[in-house]
């Protein structure tokens, strides 16, 4: 099952070869031959063994370091965010539309085949998208009748031309064509295209990559890093396959362990945490150094303490000889004194003298409670007192003392209680550690019944708030009826409710209890209750019954992944960063490439391969039907991926008499076929009956073509 | 455009050179500088080009195909009805796209990709059993959007 992928990381794109010599094609009129492809663009002339080729794609940007702009092809363009960001192609998806990223990839080619003269003087052979739209047809015409000043053109189908190449001129044959953004069904019959008869699915490898990739970013919402689209193109060609009959691999992937035989791993790069191992000596020492700060945060604020008691103390002992002196002085000098010394009046002082005071009675008390822990109980003397025997000041003395005691005997009381409390517990305590010692079993009984109520409690809890959430649910009908009978105010006629008083509502406490029923928002009390109550006893079952594991708390199993699920999803633990950059691919392996088959599962409202197959053959008569699935050819780069010729047997059996061979065979190399064919076709006499002259192009315009066995007809 | 575009950028090329450095990878690849002389620079690109996007192209595709559909119509009228059959129909872009598919769909469950014999009714996701169905019911519900859109379901927004 350990079949770990590592994602490739990119290499830095390499420099092209060097141009190739012009001197044997200058004014030799050698055919030019291009084959136009949405992802590739192959180029070359006719006399070459295999054409040279690059991503159709161009990126025309500034960089930043330099603030130069550069002109970037094919894959030059990832050599930098920047341009991959800015990078265009003439393709938008399955139509040529784009003259402008055209014209750059064409003047690339050309200075690549280093032609050096004022025209591209040759004949030029180029492929076009099947039936493809005029639109883009004249926009290439454009460009090379007016631009390069081509002397003739001469359009065909790249699929066809890769058929040629791998067969004889006049063999008969079902292409299917495998490109990026669509797959084509296209007979062929004395070699002759039947583009009439011809379908194109709008499927291709790029929406096959794109569907991997939201089915990765749905099961892996919060993958680490982000999965691009070139990497869900490499998922998509190195690790999916055709399933030969889906339905039955999907039947058979069911178990558990069957996922997990097919499961694959996708590593993506991961940067390992570096985690600073610390001996023990110098866990000890930080631990030292600490507490050492600690003391000496303690040391200085209790310095500091003592020196503002001091200045209090100072500053009390001065204002108090202020007072004293004021005999001494006149009225004038006093008032004068009082003033310099920040006073408005006599009052003034006397409240700061208080203040000083009582600040220092306190601080002094504290000092006294952190020496000796219980200070002595106070006295109240003047409680007992009768009022009779007390003057004003005495009363209100006698006042304070009153709530100053009752105070007192609160905290005495409420401390009292808690050791009750506290003593109750421990007599609990002891009894179940009496009863767990005497019946072992019988407690474990208990205590993991009353998990279980407490456990089904808080399940019935969230059913009843999954109910209220819809509003046909019995449980949201009984809570609407509640509030409308709440609301409703006609238990009772007004006037007899005035007079008799009948509304017993409140006179049970229970009757209250309604609210809380109808409130969905408000949290209940009791879930809390419950939860600690389950923690409590959980964590008692943890300690002392040796068969309940942590598995068996309610935390675990309300997280519980079912099996299923967990071996489709693997998690991995948080510290785990290896295994949280991993992806792990079963089901969509096949599910990814079954789409061709049927694009209604991604969402395309069109037939798979085998319904337009069936389609395009019932159109032609037994014979002809015969000759077509004798030699049913395969050419395009999905048509690479494992499994589709057995996949298209188990398709094409069954909707053909049985009789009826059936020969399935791939391009030689996929890639190049196309290119090869309109090479060795573009050195046949054929060929120069075939193209558009520079003379007809200006005749009629850039949608004109001649119709020949390889090209288009539209 | 690039040849205007290629003396300007000369220009800039050698008032840098004082600050001699090796051109970076991005610059090596560059091949804007590389002289292009078989184009003619008198070309003037006719401007609609630039605007049409994919959406017109095929929409003007479509009403030619409907045109020569038309005039194919008259004229078989006019000739009364005894060429037929000759000439092969020529087909357009968007005639030859596949029809949408009259087989029955086969349902897979949206979260596991295996056979979905149940459709929970508040999201409409298939679901392959019980367990499945328990992880629905605790999906967000724009988490039950993305896996229906994945299908091509787009939820109609009341």
């Amino acid at each position: 099952m350990e079949a770990v992928t590592r994602m490739p990381s990119p290499a830095p794109p390499a420099l092209p070869p060097p141009p190739n010599s012009y001197d044997e094609h200058r004014s030799a009129r050698t055919p030019l031959v291009i084959d136009n492809g949405s992802t590739n663009l192959r180029y070359g002339f006719a006399t070459s063994e295999s054409p040279r080729s690059g991503l159709n794609i161009v990126a025309k940007y500034k960089e930043r370091r330099t603030n130069k702009p550069l002109l970037l092809f094919g894959d030059g363009v990832d050599v930098e965010g920047g341009a991959r960001i800015q990078a265009r192609t003439p393709w938008e998806g399955d139509v040529l539309l784009n003259s402008d990223a055209l014209e750059n990839a064409l003047d690339y080619a050309f200075i690549g085949l280093s032609i050096d003269t004022d025209t591209v003087d040759h004949p030029i052979i180029m492929t076009e998208r099947l039936c493809t739209p005029l639109h883009s047809r004249s926009l290439t015409s454009e460009l090379l009748f007016e631009l390069y000043a081509a002397p003739s053109v001469a359009y065909c189908v790249d699929s066809v031309m890769s058929f040629y190449q791998n067969n004889s001129p006049s063999a008969d044959g079902l292409v299917l064509s495998f490109n990026t953004a669509s797959t084509s069904v296209i007979p062929i019959l004395d070699g002759k295209g039947i583009l009439s008869h011809a379908k194109r699915i709008p499927w291709g490898a790029a929406q096959s990559a794109d569907y991997l990739l939201k089915l990765i970013q749905l099961k892996y919402t919060n993958f680490p890093t982000r999965v691009t689209s070139a990497q869900s193109q490499w998922m998509l060609h190195n690790l999916c396959e055709f399933a030969p009959d889906y339905t039955s691999l999907l039947r058979s992937l069911n178990s558990p362990d069957a996922l997990r035989a097919v499961d694959r791993i996708v590593q993506f790069p991961f940067s390992a945490q570096v985690q600073e191992e610390k001996t023990p000596e110098e866990l000890e020492r930080i631990a030292e150094r600490r507490r050492e700060q600690g003391r000496k945060l303690q040391e200085m604020a209790a310095k500091m303490r003592t020196e503002k008691l001091l200045q209090k103390e100072t500053d009390l002992q001065y204002l108090l000889n202020l007072r004293e002196g004021k005999a001494e002085d006149t009225k004038r000098e006093w008032t004068y004194k009082l003033q310099t010394e920040g006073f408005d009046d006599d009052s003034g002082l006397d409240d700061a003298i208080k203040k000083l005071e009582s600040d220092l009675k306190k601080a002094r008390k504290k000092e006294a409670a952190a020496d000796g822990e219980d200070a002595e109980e106070p006295s109240f003397p003047l409680v007992d007192v009768p009022d009779a025997d007390l003057d004003e000041d005495g009363l209100k003395e006698k006042k304070k003392q009153k709530l100053l005691k009752a105070g007192f005997e609160a905290r005495a009381r409420a401390r009292k209680e808690k050791e009750r409390e506290k003593e109750e517990r421990d007599k609990e305590d002891r009894k179940e550690e009496e009863e767990r010692q005497g019946d072992l079993g019988g407690w474990v009984r208990k205590m993991r019944n009353e998990q279980e109520v407490l456990m089904t409690r808080i399940k019935d809890r969230g059913r009843r708030k999954a109910a209220l959430s819809d509003r046909k649910s019995a449980a949201a009908q009984a809570r609407m009826k509640n509030i409308a009978s709440l609301a409703a105010d006609d238990r009772l006629p007004k006037k007899k409710r005035k007079g008799g008083g009948e509304d017993t509502f409140g006179a049970n406490d229970a009757d209250w209890a309604i609210y809380r029923k109808i409130n969905t928002a408000a949290p209940s009390s009791d879930e809390e209750e419950d939860m600690s109550q389950l923690a409590m006893i959980e964590q008692k079952l943890l300690a002392h019954d040796p068969s309940f594991t942590p598995q068996h708390t309610h935390a675990s199993l309300a997280s519980k992944r079912s099996e299923l699920i967990s071996t489709l999803r693997p998690t991995y633990d948080e510290t785990n960063v290896e295994g949280l950059c991993r992806i792990h691919l079963n089901t969509e392996r096949w599910r990814v490439c079954e789409t061709w088959f049927s694009p209604a599962m991604a969402g395309v409202d069109s037939a798979g391969i085998g319904e337009v197959v069936q389609n395009v053959l019932a159109r032609f008569s037994d014979g002809e039907k015969e000759r077509l699935v004798k030699n049913v050819f395969l050419t395009g780069g999905p048509s690479q991926l494992t499994g589709l010729v057995p996949r298209l047997h188990a398709t094409l059996r069954p909707i053909l008499p049985p009789e009826m061979g059936i020969n399935i065979s791939q391009a030689a190399d996929v890639s190049a076929d196309a290119w090869r064919g309109m090479a060795r076709f573009a050195q046949t006499e054929e060929f120069e009956n075939v193209g558009v002259t520079r003379a007809e192009y200006d005749e009629h315009g850039g949608e004109r073509v001649r119709r020949w066995w390889g090209g288009n007809w539209n | 455009m690039p040849p205007k575009g290629f003396q300007r950028k000369k220009a800039i090329a050698s008032d840098g050179t004082s600050t001699p450095q090796l051109p970076s990878l991005a610059e090596q690849l560059s091949y804007l500088e590389n002289p292009r002389p078989f184009k003619n620079p008198n070309y003037a690109r006719k401007t609609f080009r630039r605007s049409k996007n994919l959406k017109a192209v095929l929409t003007q595709e479509r009403e030619r195909e409907r045109a020569e559909r038309e005039r194919r119509r008259l004229e078989k009228m006019e000739s009364g009805m005894e060429v037929d059959g000759e000439e092969e129909d020529i087909q357009t872009y968007t005639s030859i796209e596949a029809p949408p598919s009259l087989l029955p769909q086969k349902h897979y469950c949206d979260i596991t990709g295996l056979e979905a014999p149940y459709t929970d009714p508040a999201t409409k996701l298939r679901y392959h059993d019980k367990s499945i169905y328990e992880l629905i019911k605790g999906l967000s519900a724009s988490a039950v959007k993305d896996y229906l859109a994945a299908r091509g379901v787009n939820s109609i927004v009341k």
